[in-house]
């Protein structure tokens, strides 16, 4: 049906033709009488009125706790600017006494400035302190070209160092910003870690622009229409977060000479209520400028205060895991309350022998958790079976990422048959390995984070929560204030059955012949369990989980010591002390406190946790 | 040897595509140089090179080829279209406020869009000339427009409204070619004039509506259809009016400052004042290379995109300037000139598409420069930084070459 006539006729090739040679025409003629007839008047404007876009960096949002304490502010830091093509070299020695530098630095930086562009002032100095400021700014009218500017910096208000919650912000790296894109410039400063990196875009703001008239010689004239059309900076939303850095301040003190994690959870919400990570750092040492030496030494410390410990890593979760696996026996009605197993303190299963701590006698599910009777248990998993119990795991998070707002996480590792078929080999692997898994030992592997999750869901009654550090996000400009919204899934445990794992767990604290003793907290009722995690390279690692109050659940709590031995004993008393300072604000018994004084009470810890900041 | 290279290869189209990406490149480097120590200029150097590749593969794909996989290419564009919207929006809907904070999610965006251009193009050449179609059957003419509008409401809704108008116009050198009725290129005009005025007003909607009806009449093939075209060109311009009405107030804005850039002196205001000054303080001989004040301070901000046409306007002057406009009014002369000495259909057709779609980058952004038309963000062709953009008009640079060497096949 097509008119040869009329497709692509020399017409139609005329007319087209001359559509695009007329419109190009027009664009000549636009170009010559810019270019040829106009030339003088836009050459003088571009001499005398050329305007120039300076970037204002908006000032980022800060950080409040959850009772409204501001924990991360922004504060002033002032570098010293030479604009090359004003500067007098000969005044390169004078401006080298002053700013306590090296004159050739000095002189090698505005050289390798003036090579890009004699007009853009260099940072020959930043984070210049107050007093060198003023004896600078004292003498500026005798050194054209030298100049100060003001960026800012992360300033930390609170006696705690969380660093691994809140983060840090550095200067953007070459592959942040061929990621970002035009959002950002070089120079400019991006959250790395934490918070600080996952809020990055509700933190950061937007940067503004002042328009500043300057000469062809790239002399200042002064700003545009007094400053009329600058565009200002908006400033980046503020975080409210769920921890309590009282709270957060105290557990890090208890942390102090241990090697370890420690995460505490509001189990109603799945809020952290405190995130400790023992060995760690200061992070007001990289606010400023970092000095390389500094980096280094962070980084190639072999206790690796860098890494996060309650989020990274993966250790076996000993004992406190045996509530999972009761869980999932009473709940697939494999169990009752009425089921009891005798422990002449050890299990044969093939031509292994697995051991338990005491001779344990006639038990059901209750004392088998307040007395973490290994046998009980081994025998249970067998019953239970592994894709029953592998379900259960996953149903309580394990082995899964949480989806916590701080971004890195590991997902842990819930062995199955077909992980053992891959390591070991088909064939290869007996129950017995199923067997270990009963009591939390062997190929499992769970992060602090994860244990506190599932401390939560015990104490709520069954109630998996999204860990979040950030409660509420609000916009400075709108005043809005937007909460993060909980994420709940029910595990599906009856409450029948809760109940028998929560008595448990509460005997296993609060009654003679519990291993939890140590979490005791005066003048109320606390449940947990305790763990040790089995380590073939040295020391056992000590678990604890557990919330308080028993009846009315506030905080849930997991606490990892590593190399400590039995759980009861190190992570048991660390995780009371926690809970009852949450709980009531303050300690009222005398405590020993690692790096404190044995016996010190609240107030001499905090001042030790001061002393390790300077 | 030099007759056969004579006859097969395209020795136009190819000289001048490389000379325009060698005057983008040096245009980069003189607004970039000093920023990132010239990282885009080495990221579109690397990006000239695959262009360079994809130029070579188009100007080789047999034409058959290219015929049978034009819908495939034209589906899995579509497919990439709508991947970004979807990442796009689970980013958003995870935090529902995350895009009013304005992620940068336009500019993953920007790069399927590119290669859509091409995808589209031959789609709907492919289309269009099969046997059994014709332009002017009003099924066949629905499934055309149909080709162009999947991938124009898919990138409108990204946002980049620039682009979608971008392909609108390159829709009408492409219906014109085939052979459509001037009635079909009006009643397809129509309703964009209405639905502006509608933006614009109550009284410039009527006057347009008015314009449109007149149009209709006058190049009506029978009335019925004119009513018809009428009632959908009404249709659209209400449409358009009630839908800008519910929009939210920075919606409302972004679309009046396309329409009306002297609204805003800030944004796109500010750039058109200061491009104006770059361009004509270069006079006859410029400023010389990496000597153009306004270039090298650095004042318009984003130059080396939407407004690199400043740099040889400033530091090579009214020589300079004229050598980039020749060597474009060259391309797209010479690339209708292989539209019509195409005996193929389906070449002659793409590659008035192809040249449509580079002569209205090259008119809208030059123009813009200038200050003559409105200042909606889209690069010039070879020249502005943008990867995906460079290598999608190498590709058709390729093309053309490939349909001149194919010229004597059906």
């Amino acid at each position: 049906m097509i008119e040869p006539e009329e497709f692509g006729s020399a017409s139609r090739r005329m007319v087209l033709t001359v559509l695009v040679f007329s419109a190009f025409v027009t664009l000549f003629v636009r170009l010559y009488q810019l270019q040829l007839l106009y030339h003088v008047e836009f050459g003088k404007e571009s001499e005398k009125n050329s305007v120039r876009a300076v970037v204002r960096d908006p000032v980022r949002g800060y950080m409040f706790d959850r009772n409204g304490k501001l924990v991360v502010d922004v504060g002033p830091f002032y570098s010293v600017t030479v604009t090359p093509s004003e500067f007098d070299t000969s005044n390169t020695e004078y401006l080298a006494m002053l700013l306590d530098m090296d004159s050739e630095t000095i002189r090698d930086r505005v050289n390798r400035g003036r090579a890009i562009s004699r007009f853009a002032p260099v940072r020959v100095k930043r984070d210049v302190d107050f007093k060198t400021l003023s004896s600078i700014e004292e003498h500026l009218f005798l050194m054209p070209g030298v100049s100060y500017d003001v960026e800012t910096k992360r300033v930390y208000t609170s006696q705690a160092r969380a660093p691994h919650l809140l983060g840090y912000c550095k200067e953007i790296t070459d592959v942040q910003l061929a990621r970002a894109g035009s959002t950002y410039q070089q120079g400019d400063i991006i959250g790395s870690a934490g918070l600080e990196a996952y809020y990055e875009t509700f933190l950061r703001g937007e940067k503004g622009y002042e328009f500043i008239s300057i000469n062809s010689k790239g002399h200042v004239l002064g700003s545009l229409d007094d400053g009329k059309r600058d565009i200002l900076p908006k400033e980046g939303f503020d975080l409210v977060l769920s921890a309590d850095f009282d709270v957060q301040t105290f557990a890090e003190s208890l942390m102090t000479n241990y090697r370890g994690a420690l995460v505490a959870m509001d189990p109603n919400t799945g809020g952290i209520l405190a995130l400790v990570c023992k060995p760690d750092f200061d992070p007001s040492v990289l606010s400023g400028v970092t000095p390389a030496d500094e980096w280094n030494r962070l980084n190639s410390d072999p206790d690796k205060p860098l890494f996060n410990r309650a989020t990274m890593t993966r250790y076996p979760p000993g004992s406190t895991i045996k509530m999972m696996l009761a869980a999932a026996a009473l709940q697939e009605g494999i169990i009752d309350e009425h089921y009891r197993i005798t422990c002449y303190g050890a299990f044969r299963f093939g031509n292994r022998i697995f051991k338990d701590t005491h001779i344990h006698g006639s038990t059901n599910i209750v004392e088998a958790i307040q007395k973490s009777c290994n046998v009980f248990f081994y025998q249970l998993i067998l019953k239970v079976g592994f894709d029953k119990w592998v379900e259960y795991a996953h149903r309580f998070g394990f082995g899964e990422a949480t989806g916590f707002d701080l971004g890195e996480e590991v997902t842990g590792l819930i062995p199955t048959p077909e992980y053992y078929d891959r390591v070991y080999g088909k064939g290869k692997w007996t129950l017995g390995n199923l067997v270990s898994l009963g009591i939390g030992q062997g190929e499992i592997g769970v992060s602090p984070l994860q244990m506190a999750r599932y401390a939560a869901a015990l104490a709520n009654g069954g109630i998996l929560l999204r860990p979040h550090s950030v409660d509420r996000i609000r916009n400075k400009r709108t005043n809005r204030m937007d909460a993060v919204e909980d994420t709940a899934i029910s595990i599906g445990i009856d409450k029948h059955n809760m109940d028998l794992i929560r008595e448990g767990m509460r005997r296993c604290v609060e009654s003679p012949g519990g291993t939890g003793s140590l979490a005791r907290i005066p003048g109320i009722v606390s449940a947990g369990k305790t763990g040790t995690a089995q380590n073939p390279h040295g020391e056992d690692h000590s678990w604890y989980v557990g919330f308080a109050p028993f009846n009315n659940p506030r905080i849930a709590i997991a606490v990892l010591i590593e190399n400590a031995g039995f759980g009861g004993t190190k992570a048991a008393p660390v995780a009371g002390l926690v809970m009852e300072k949450y709980l009531f604000g303050e300690i009222k018994r005398n405590i020993f406190i690692p790096g404190g004084e044995p016996g010190a009470r609240r107030d001499s810890a905090v001042a030790s946790v001061g002393e390790l900041r300077r | 040897m030099f007759n056969y290279f004579k006859e097969y290869f395209d020795f136009k189209t190819f000289a001048i595509a490389l000379c325009l990406v060698a005057i983008g490149l040096l245009s980069i480097y003189s607004a970039t140089f000093d920023i990132n120590n010239g990282a885009n200029f080495h990221r579109q150097a690397i990006w000239a090179g695959i262009g360079f590749v994809a130029l070579l593969i188009a100007a080789s794909v047999p034409l058959r080829t290219l015929q049978r996989l034009a819908i495939p290419l034209y589906i899995g564009t579509l497919l990439f279209l709508a991947f970004v919207l979807v990442v796009g929006s689970t980013i958003k809907g995870s935090r529902s406020w995350f895009a009013v904070g304005g992620l940068a999610m336009g500019r993953l965006g920007g790069q399927p869009s590119e290669f859509a251009k091409v995808f589209t193009i031959i789609a709907f050449a492919a289309y269009m000339t099969r046997p059994e179609v014709s332009v002017n059957n009003m099924r066949h003419l629905v499934v055309g427009l149909l080709i162009f509008a999947f991938p124009m409401a898919l990138i409108l809704l990204e946002p980049d409204l620039g682009t979608t108008v971008v392909f609108f116009i390159a829709l009408l050198p492409l219906l014109y070619w085939a052979g459509s009725s001037n009635f079909i290129l009006i009643a397809i005009v129509t309703p964009l004039i209405v639905a502006a005025g509608a933006l614009l007003g109550t009284s410039y909607f009527l006057i347009a509506s008015l314009i449109a009806a007149g149009l209709l009449y006058y190049f009506r093939e029978n009335r019925f259809a004119a009513a018809v075209a009428f009632g959908i060109t009404l249709a659209v311009g209400l449409s358009v009016q009630m839908v800008y009405e519910r929009m939210a107030p920075h919606q409302q804005r972004r679309i009046s400052t396309f329409l009306n850039p002297d609204a805003d002196p800030l944004g796109a205001g500010y750039n058109v004042m200061q491009s104006k000054i770059a361009i004509g303080s270069g006079g006859l001989l410029g400023k010389g290379y990496l000597r153009g004040t306004q270039t090298q301070l650095n004042y318009i901000p984003e130059q080396w995109t939407d407004f690199i046409f400043c740099v040889p306007g400033e530091e090579f002057g009214f020589l300079g300037s004229c050598i980039v406009l020749g060597l474009f009014a060259w391309l797209l002369l010479h690339g209708i000139t292989v539209a019509g000495l195409a005996r193929s259909h389906f070449s002659g057709l793409a590659a008035i598409g192809i040249t449509g779609m580079l002569t209205t980058h090259v008119l809208i952004n030059i123009g813009m420069c200038m200050g003559l038309m409105p200042v909606i963000g889209i690069p010039l062709p070879y020249l502005s930084y943008g990867g995906s953009a460079l290598v999608a008009d190498m590709m058709m640079a390729g093309l053309l070459m490939n349909f001149y060497a194919t010229r004597k096949e059906y």
